[in-house]
């Protein structure tokens, strides 16, 4: 029974990776910028919404605030970091210390003005009953499960029936006939960024009502995400979105054989055998660059 | 004041060998590390051991560090020699995470979280002496020969391995062995840097082998200069001074200035990418630097 229990649990921790990875994804694939600083996103989205439900917002009203957090930290990434080091030089390694360094000191300005250690806000939402012997769900399992499938569904059918969404797909297989058709990759890759910074923050909403958010949490959001990108395979959003699932899963499963502290080192394990011996992941196409 | 700065002098010079090393495997190989203080750590615990349960001889613990270290370098350059750019990256960063763990786990080895402590004082041939001057001759030692190999064969294998791989290989140079020897090189020097570490603070735990501690030396190198001789050697006294700097300001309180360094360096780092990507030193003396 501990481990149907451990198996459901590690769902609803997935379906918070899998969200969080799929926006990382998106922004990786379509714009190849390895946005480090994604796990801030999650952390802004998390600590904007709970200040708001502190200061007796209602949910909504503070979710909103938290997706608004999110949007403007992605966007203001792109515009103020990202773009100016890729007009002069667009060295991987720069974009990827330039984004570390701003997760740096948004972590610790979060940490100083925020209080360090974890905050959560209560709801009955995050209460556990016995649903059957011996295995307790919070109402929150479903919402999470939902949350996770309905905005999947709904990226899906905006990355294949929307012009924006192809345009999307087609800025990530080929940036210059692209712009020969007359689009503007900017404006395409500020959109990628928006949704993709959008994606963390329901996740970080739930993360707030379940096991509650610290000053750090985007850090290890962030390795997730990456992960479950890699593990996925670059360029597949379904697969980023499964991997998360899967690390969700295997971290918390993995509970069963071995002690706490072990659980994070279980995703990066998957992770380290992916890379050296399929480097493409689940979906994607062999590429080692 | 005369104890404080020989104390300094010598987290300089330990943290000059981390910088220097890494920047041998960024700056030449092109590999961009960010799992330094795996192998920082592994030649601590590997150099307090033998102080403990052998004799706190210096050369022998740094001997048995470089080994150690160097040996499981392999876990660094299994990844590098499958992927380059982001992958290897999100190796070297699980890399780490796992190494964390298990710094915190293996208690046998490595005392666990509360470390290991009681490390006695380092001794050469009998008598004792101090870290200081033995960090110092290993930093000489350590730029000399980086500066030796980047001028010769092999720097110049690793650099053109950097610049374009498949030219490299299709010139006849054989990657594999360039890059694990570049590894091996790099790691061995952080494990020397660990067991002078672990016998100048005698007491070592997994606090000082974290992310957080990759990310000060990769920020060491980074904001020093990547592939030169002397950035990472300056950005390790720019960042080393920092706390002791902060410290002096009144405005700021005492609880607060590990978070004031941290934002202070990584405004740095990210400044720095936007404004200035070669680093401090890179930029002046340009184009000589990373020839």
């Amino acid at each position: 029974m501990l481990f149907l229990q451990l198996l459901l649990q590690g769902i609803q921790t997935g379906a918070l990776y899998a969200l969080t990875a799929a926006g990382f994804a998106l922004i990786f694939g379509a714009t190849r910028i390895f946005h480090f600083a994604h796990g801030i996103s999650f952390t802004l989205a998390g600590y904007a919404f709970l200040f708001a439900w502190n200061a007796g917002w209602p949910w909504w009203a503070g979710s909103l605030a938290g997706v608004l957090a999110a949007t403007l930290f992605g966007l203001a990434m792109e515009r103020v970091v990202y773009r100016p080091i890729q007009r002069h030089e667009g060295s991987f390694f720069t974009v990827f210390v330039a984004a570390f360094g701003v997760a740096v000191v948004v972590q610790n300005l979060v940490g100083m003005l925020a209080g360090r250690g974890f905050a959560s806000v209560d709801t009955p939402l995050s209460r556990a009953t016995e649903v059957m012997p011996e295995i307790f769900l919070a109402p929150i399992f479903w919402i999470a499960i939902g949350v996770a499938v309905v905005l999947f569904v709904a990226l899906s059918a905006f990355l294949t029936r929307t012009h924006a969404g192809v345009a999307l797909r087609a800025l990530a297989q080929n940036p210059d006939l692209l712009r020969a058709y007359g689009l503007s990759s900017n404006r395409l890759s500020m959109l990628a960024f928006a949704l993709g910074s959008a994606m963390a923050a329901p996740a970080a909403v739930l993360t707030a009502m379940t096991t509650g958010l610290n000053e750090a949490i985007g850090h290890h959001v962030m390795l997730i995400s990456m992960a479950a990108t890699i593990v996925g395979g670059v360029g597949s959003l379904r697969g980023a979105a499964l991997a998360g699932l899967m690390l969700g899963v295997a971290e918390s499963v993995a509970l069963q054989f071995v002690d706490t502290q072990w659980a994070e080192a279980v995703s990066f394990l998957v992770l380290f055998a992916f890379i050296i011996f399929r480097p493409s992941g689940f979906f994607g196409v062999v590429q080692t660059r | 004041m005369t104890a404080y700065l020989a104390n300094l002098a010598t987290l300089v010079a330990i943290f000059g060998i981390l910088a220097a090393t890494l920047n041998f495997v960024v700056g030449f190989a092109g590999i961009f590390s960010v799992a330094h203080a795996v192998f920082f750590g592994l030649g601590a615990y590997a150099g307090a051991q033998v102080a403990l349960q052998l004799f706190p001889d210096a050369l022998l613990a740094c001997l048995v560090a470089a080994i150690v270290a160097g040996g499981l370098s392999l876990c660094l350059a299994l990844p590098a020699l499958r992927v380059r750019g982001e992958y290897f990256v999100a190796a070297s960063l699980g890399l780490q995470m796992m190494a964390t763990t298990l710094f915190s786990e293996a208690k046998a080895f490595t005392g666990g979280i509360g470390g290991l402590v009681a490390i006695p004082r380092p001794t050469v041939a009998g008598v004792e002496v101090g870290v200081l001057p033995l960090a110092l001759a290993a930093l000489a030692l350590i730029l000399f020969l980086t500066a030796r190999l980047q001028r010769g064969a092999f720097g110049r294998t690793l650099q053109s391995i950097r610049d374009a791989e498949s030219a490299a290989e299709a010139l006849g140079k054989n990657v594999a062995a360039a890059k694990t020897l570049a590894v091996a090189f790099a790691c061995a020097g952080a494990g020397i840097g660990g067991a002078l570490f672990a016998l100048h603070l005698s007491f070592v735990n997994v606090e000082s082998f974290t992310m957080d501690q990759s990310v000060l030396v990769m920020a060491m190198v980074i904001i020093g200069g990547t592939g030169t001789l002397w950035g990472p050697l300056i950005g390790a006294i720019l960042l080393l001074s920092l706390p002791s700097g902060l410290a002096f300001l009144p405005f700021i309180p005492a609880t607060e200035v590990g978070a004031v360094q941290q934002i202070v360096y990584g405004l740095a780092m990210t400044l720095l990418m936007i404004f200035r990507p070669a680093g401090l030193v890179g930029d002046l003396s340009k184009g000589r630097a990373t020839a």
